[in-house]
């Protein structure tokens, strides 16, 4: 309380006196005061597609990974406020992940920089002017005479295009360079199909989904929106058709969350189990198509026996899998990704790619010709720093990437690009990178600059500027034709006045007029479908096979292997947002700091509990981190996630967490960085931290909060109490006879209620279908949210006292894993479930909470004076108190101008809680009486609903017996949690399907 | 001679009305008895000081604009009818009519050229709010124009077309005032129609 009261300035005894005094104190803390003098600024010219109080919206292109979503991005006033998916892009289809929100937090992050700056010669950074700036690039370009390394992390477009044209001429050298890249794929694409481009994967016309340690849930794999949609597709339980998914992995990621069956191999050795199930494919079905059978000799020796021997998984469940596999056609086979790239990661995906073929999803779900963008590698920087390293380089350029976090120490990045005359780096943030550099050069962000991107074949996005730059940054694209026509020589050939007028050139040999040109801007790019490129077997592929990969460190027993995991904070572009931090991780649920996996049978082995801080150690350095316990976790293996420890990267990011890149070995030659390549050994240290996490119970205890059932179950349409009676278990407790009666009377009374005042008019009845079949917890929900309804972050310290404001939260429950039993694991949405006969509501002593005549629970603000009697009440949760001024701190200038206008920011001592975006519900009533007509299904889109890749969340008005919500809610797999209180829940989930190994 | 007098008994009345308004809203909700026409000395108020509501960087004169000239609200207010924000006109709405139009006198001839400065110096008039609702209240503006009609801005807004300053006669705040005419018309009460 004393940290707050300094916060606040007006400390709690002063509050009182002030409020003693007498009537006008009271004005002091009234909301309503509208003593303050506002200003009305009118536009000088009034602005053709701005209407005050009307969003505008904007097609744009989604830069925070290599997957190129579309974008629309709705603007209030002239202020980008919120993203969501563009309906009509063939990657996401409107979705978007949570990275893809979070991009308005980089916008107006505070810690990006305002504008140009030099390195003084006291080593600090001063600002400069742009003309400066521009002026002292081209003078050392010109006296580099083509001594010149860039290293850039942009995909794929116009800008790329520039960048290498305009570094050609000048004679230096180019490298496309982001930290996950997926090199393993393409050497193995090399090696077994003569071409080293990254297929699309079809996940959505797949019946069976094998993974190899390929993380694909997880939010940072190839494309994760288009992935994430593909697999709800297939996955998700529909008409009594579901795919099977089962993944080979020593750690239960997202993805393994979401398979029905999780084997831990030894880590590195997946391979052997590919092999050998192709060869079970191949020995008892043949080879489809015919040229498989050449493999024969390259597979034979892969018995499901010696795989058993490499991998620990036994050779009966590789057996069984192959022959599903087969006979679920077509099927797919999935390999790459950080947390699978071990020193024999490319035989991995080769042996995965000999799978698929045997299995005959090449062509079928494993397309070529779409060549995915993944830039040119980790190789490629190697290859560029060492001429940086041997003085070829009188100037560096770095953009979009930031090698001195996303390199091991070992590589020596610091040491080697200091070696390089002049530094520039075109960074927003003053990242670790370029807090080596001599220039810093800020570009614009994206949602600020004109561009474009081409993901994949097919598929070219454009960005245009959606508003007024945050600050005084200006397009890497014209700060090179700027410094072209400033240096001339080599550089005179870019005469384009502007960027803008270069991309729009370019894009007009296309597109031809500019008729053509606006419609593409309107529609975020132009889409069409990727050449197919079919593919046959190389001669190479005769080199498929496995041998164990070597692993750095202590081979000792004791040691364990250490596994760097990516999840929310990516390869650490996404540390410095708190959205992103306050995300619970989908897996740990832990918040705002780094942690350390351990198996609960070796925790016991070593007597460690969680929150106990451990010293990892491998033979390149040391981190220390708190333990947290994870059943899904192989026992030799220690998991770390990446992304956090930066030492420069705004405030939020910088000190924050470690780096398990510390305890990594930098290269052997292959082209790739192993991640998982490691041995470390545990000490430790006999310190504590509190775990900030948001799990709560981590078993259901049997109270059925996220039911699930069998597919046979599913099949025979079993409701989940005849489901649950089935496997022998009471489903829910059985409402006494005085119960039943009490029931009966509310049921009646209800029905009286509904006859008079506002309740008795035809109003609509809204409600949430949300399946479970399909909802994979990957968390796009929880920060749509955040960005919709203005909630603020609350930060570690006050997660750590429970008082998260996750309005809407995913819960994560474990089943099994105990007596012999597989670990499944449960994910389950949950908001406030709009409860007809809300415990909340009766409570409040001042009608705060209240129920409304359209079926919401109503929170009014403005009236709560938060004795917080409704959350104590509330039997799910879900209603959150604001302790602090959290608006104070949650939006420092200028995250403030992401604030949604049409959301009420939320003072101290008030309860909040999901509102069904109620706001969206008012907004499409006032569009549709403006229009004269009544509301349509689909008029209003929650925000959560919006955000889905999987499309699991459905909304609408329940008294429309047509509306797909009202559909839904017919399913016989709906339930509602905690049921048998008799609260009558607005939202009703689908039970999860599991697609376990059939008798 | 005549104007003299005039002037002579509108000081009076200028005196009376802040006696007026001294004395609370309910005086101030009834306003001046006598401005169904607007007199002289009226139209040629220099200093805005004396007059009701918030002074304002350009003495912009609702009741010339509106009352006398007959200026429909939504031409500047341009937006109401579709928006929950009723618009600012931007400046070059007032320079469609005031780069020929320059005043009457030179009371007025004062403050166009305030504008036509403004205009030509790209400077925002920065005027002063008069109607300003808490945070939490969200009130859509079209949707009530299309109930009430284009004209029914005096319902809540007073009859701007007699005022020289604008001032609230409504005290918008008080949610009574809003409910009081939900009751009436037995539209929507519900809470969570304009608090969220």
């Amino acid at each position: 309380m004393s940290n707050e009261s300094a916060r606040e300035g007006l400390d709690r005894r002063r509050f009182l006196k002030v409020v003693g005094i007498g009537g006008a104190g009271a004005a002091v803390v009234s909301g309503c005061s509208t003593a303050q003098v506002e200003k009305l600024v009118p536009y000088m010219v009034q602005s053709e597609d701005q209407v005050p109080g009307v969003p505008t919206w904007y097609a744009s292109t989604c830069t925070e990974c290599a997957a190129g979503c579309g974008l629309h991005v709705k603007t209030r006033e002239g202020r980008a406020i919120k993203l969501e998916g563009n309906p009509a892009h063939p990657v996401n289809a409107g979705a978007l992940c949570a990275h893809g929100q979070s991009a308005l937090q980089g916008l107006y992050n505070p810690g990006r920089l305002q504008g140009p700056m030099a390195r003084q010669a006291d080593g600090s950074f001063t600002a400069v002017t742009w003309d400066e700036a521009i002026a002292t690039l081209a003078a050392k370009l010109q006296a580099a005479g083509g001594k010149l390394a860039v290293i850039s992390g942009a995909g794929r477009g116009t800008f790329t295009d520039l960048f290498q044209g305009w570094t050609a001429a000048q004679g230096g050298k180019f490298a496309r360079y982001s930290a996950f890249s997926f090199e393993p794929l393409r050497a193995a694409n090399q090696m077994t199909f003569g071409t080293p481009e990254v297929p699309h994967y079809d996940l959505a016309r797949a019946r069976y989904i094998l993974s190899f340690g390929a993380d694909f849930l997880d939010g940072s794999w190839l494309s994760p929106v288009e992935t994430q949609r593909g697999f709800a597709e297939s996955h998700g339980y529909r008409d009594g058709a579901m795919a099977k998914h089962v993944m080979f992995a020593p750690r239960m990621s997202l993805t393994g969350m979401n398979a029905d069956e999780w084997h831990p191999p030894r880590p590195g050795s997946e391979a052997a189990i590919a092999l050998a199930m192709a060869n079970v494919l191949l020995t008892e079905r043949g080879g489809n198509p015919a040229d498989a059978n050449a493999l024969r000799g390259v597979l034979g020796p892969w018995t499901p026996e010696r795989a058993q021997e490499e991998s620990g998984v036994g050779a009966e469940i590789i057996r069984r899998v192959a022959r599903e596999f087969a006979s679920a056609s077509p099927g797919l086979a999935l390999a790459g990704g950080a947390s699978g790239q071990h020193r024999s990661a490319v035989q991995t995906a080769a042996a995965v790619n000999l799978l698929n073929y045997v299995a005959g999803s090449v062509g079928q779900t494993v397309r070529f010709g779409a060549d995915l963008d993944t830039g040119d590698g980790y190789g490629a920087l190697l290859a560029l720093l060492e001429t940086v390293d041997r003085g070829e380089a009188q100037v560096a350029i770095v953009h979009e990437a930031n090698p001195a976090y996303t390199l091991p120490r070992t590589a020596g990045f610091a040491a080697k690009f200091a070696k390089a005359g002049f530094k520039v780096s075109t960074s927003l943030v003053l990242d670790e990178t370029a807090a080596l550099c001599d220039l810093l050069l800020p570009n614009h962000h994206a949602l600020e600059r004109w561009d474009d991107s081409r993901p994949r074949r097919g598929v070219q996005g454009l960005m245009q500027p959606v508003m007024e730059p945050v600050f005084k940054t200006m397009a890497t694209g014209d700060v090179l034709l700027k410094v072209a026509q400033k240096a001339g020589g080599a550089l005179a050939q870019f005469t384009a006045p502007s960027y803008e007028a270069h991309l729009k050139a370019q894009w007009l040999k296309q597109l031809g007029t500019d008729a053509a040109w606006r419609q593409a801007l309107a529609n975020g790019g132009v889409y069409g479908d990727a050449p197919a490129a079919p593919v046959r077997l190389a001669a190479s592929a005769a080199g498929a096979g496995f041998t164990a990969p070597a692993f750095d460190g202590d081979a000792s027993p004791e040691a364990f292997y250490l596994l760097p995991t990516a999840s929310v904070y990516g390869d650490g572009r996404f540390a410095n947002r708190p959205w992103l931090l306050e995300l619970s991780d989908p897996v740990t649920r832990i918040t705002w700091h780094s942690w350390a996996e351990l198996n609960p049978e070796t925790a016991k082995r070593l007597d460690v509990r969680e929150g106990e801080i451990v010293q990892l150690t491998s033979p390149h350095g040391t981190v220390e981190a708190p333990v947290y316990i994870f059943p899904g976790l192989h026992p030799e293996v220690v998991a770390v996630p990446l992304g956090l420890g930066h030492t420069s990267y705004g405030d939020w990011a910088t000190g924050r967490g470690v780096n398990p890149l510390d305890l990594l070995g930098a290269s052997d030659g292959q082209g790739f960085l192993p991640y998982l390549a490691t041995r470390v050994t545990l000490t430790k240290t006999g310190r504590y931290k509190q775990v900030a996490k948001t799990e709560g119970t981590t078993r259901q205890l049997g109270r059925g909060i996220a039911d699930a059932m069998t597919f046979a179950q599913a099949k025979q349409g079993m409701t989940p109490a005849l489901a649950a009676a089935a496997e022998g278990h009471a489903h829910h407790e059985v409402n006494t006879e005085r119960e039943v009666e009490a029931i009966e009377g509310f049921d009646a009374a209800q029905r009286e209620a509904r006859r008079h005042g506002e309740y008795a008019n035809d109003h609509p009845m809204w409600g949430m279908v949300i399946d479970l079949a399909r909802c994979t917890g990957c968390s796009s929900c929880i920060t749509a949210c955040y960005a919709e309804n203005n909630i603020p972050f609350v930060g570690e310290a006050d997660i750590l006292r429970g008082r998260e404001m996750t309005w809407m939260r995913i819960e994560r429950y474990w089943e099994g894993g105990e007596d012999g039993e597989p670990l499944e694991a449960r994910v389950v949405p949950m908001l406030c479930q709009h409860c007809d006969n809300a415990p909340c509501e009766p409570v409040c002593p001042v009608y705060a909470a209240y129920h409304t005549h359209d079926g919401l629970n109503g929170q009014v603000y403005n009236r709560c004076v938060g004795t917080r009697y409704c959350a104590n009440n509330c039997p799910y949760k879900v209603r959150y108190y604001n302790w602090y001024a959290y608006t104070k701190t949650a939006f420092p200038e200028p995250l403030n101008l992401q604030l949604n206008p049409e959301v009420t920011v939320r003072a101290r001592g008030v309860m909040e809680k999901c509102t069904f975006c109620v706001q969206r519900i008012r907004a499409a009533q006032h569009t549709a009486r403006l229009e004269d007509r009544t509301l349509r299904d689909g008029d209003v889109v929650t925000a959560c609903a919006q955000a889905c890749p999987s499309g699991a969340i459905v909304f609408g008005n329940m008294k429309d017996p047509a509306s797909r919500v009202t559909q839904a809610q017919g399913n016989h797999r709906g339930y509602h949690i905690l049921e048998d209180l008799n609260v009558r829940p607005a939202v009703t989930y689908l039970a999860k399907v599991l697609h376990r190994v059939e008798a | 001679m005549r104007k003299l007098a005039l002037l002579g008994a509108g000081s009076l009345l200028v005196a009376l009305a802040a006696i007026a308004a001294g004395q609370g809203t309910s005086a101030a909700q009834q306003g001046p008895a006598n401005t169904d026409t607007l007199p002289a000395w009226k139209l040629s108020v220099r200093d805005s000081a004396a007059l009701k509501g918030p002074r304002q960087p350009v003495f912009f004169r609702h009741d010339i604009h509106v009352g006398v000239n007959k200026t429909p609200c939504q031409y500047c207010h341009y937006s109401v009818a579709e928006s929950s924000e009723p618009g600012i006109p931007s400046m070059t709405t007032c320079m469609g009519c005031h780069l020929i139009v320059g005043g009457s006198d030179s009371s007025h001839q004062v403050e166009i050229k305030k504008v036509r400065e403004a205009y030509n110096n790209s400077q925002p008039i920065e005027w002063v709010r008069v109607h300003t609702l808490a945070r939490h209240v969200h009130f859509p503006h079209m949707r009530h124009i299309k109930v009430l009609g284009a004209n029914a801005c005096q319902t809540c807004h007073g009859d701007v077309g007699r005022m020289p300053q604008v001032y609230q006669v409504n005290n918008i705040n008080n949610m009574g005032f809003c409910i009081t005419c939900h009751n009436q018309r037995q539209v929507n009460r519900d809470c969570t129609v304009c608090h969220f």
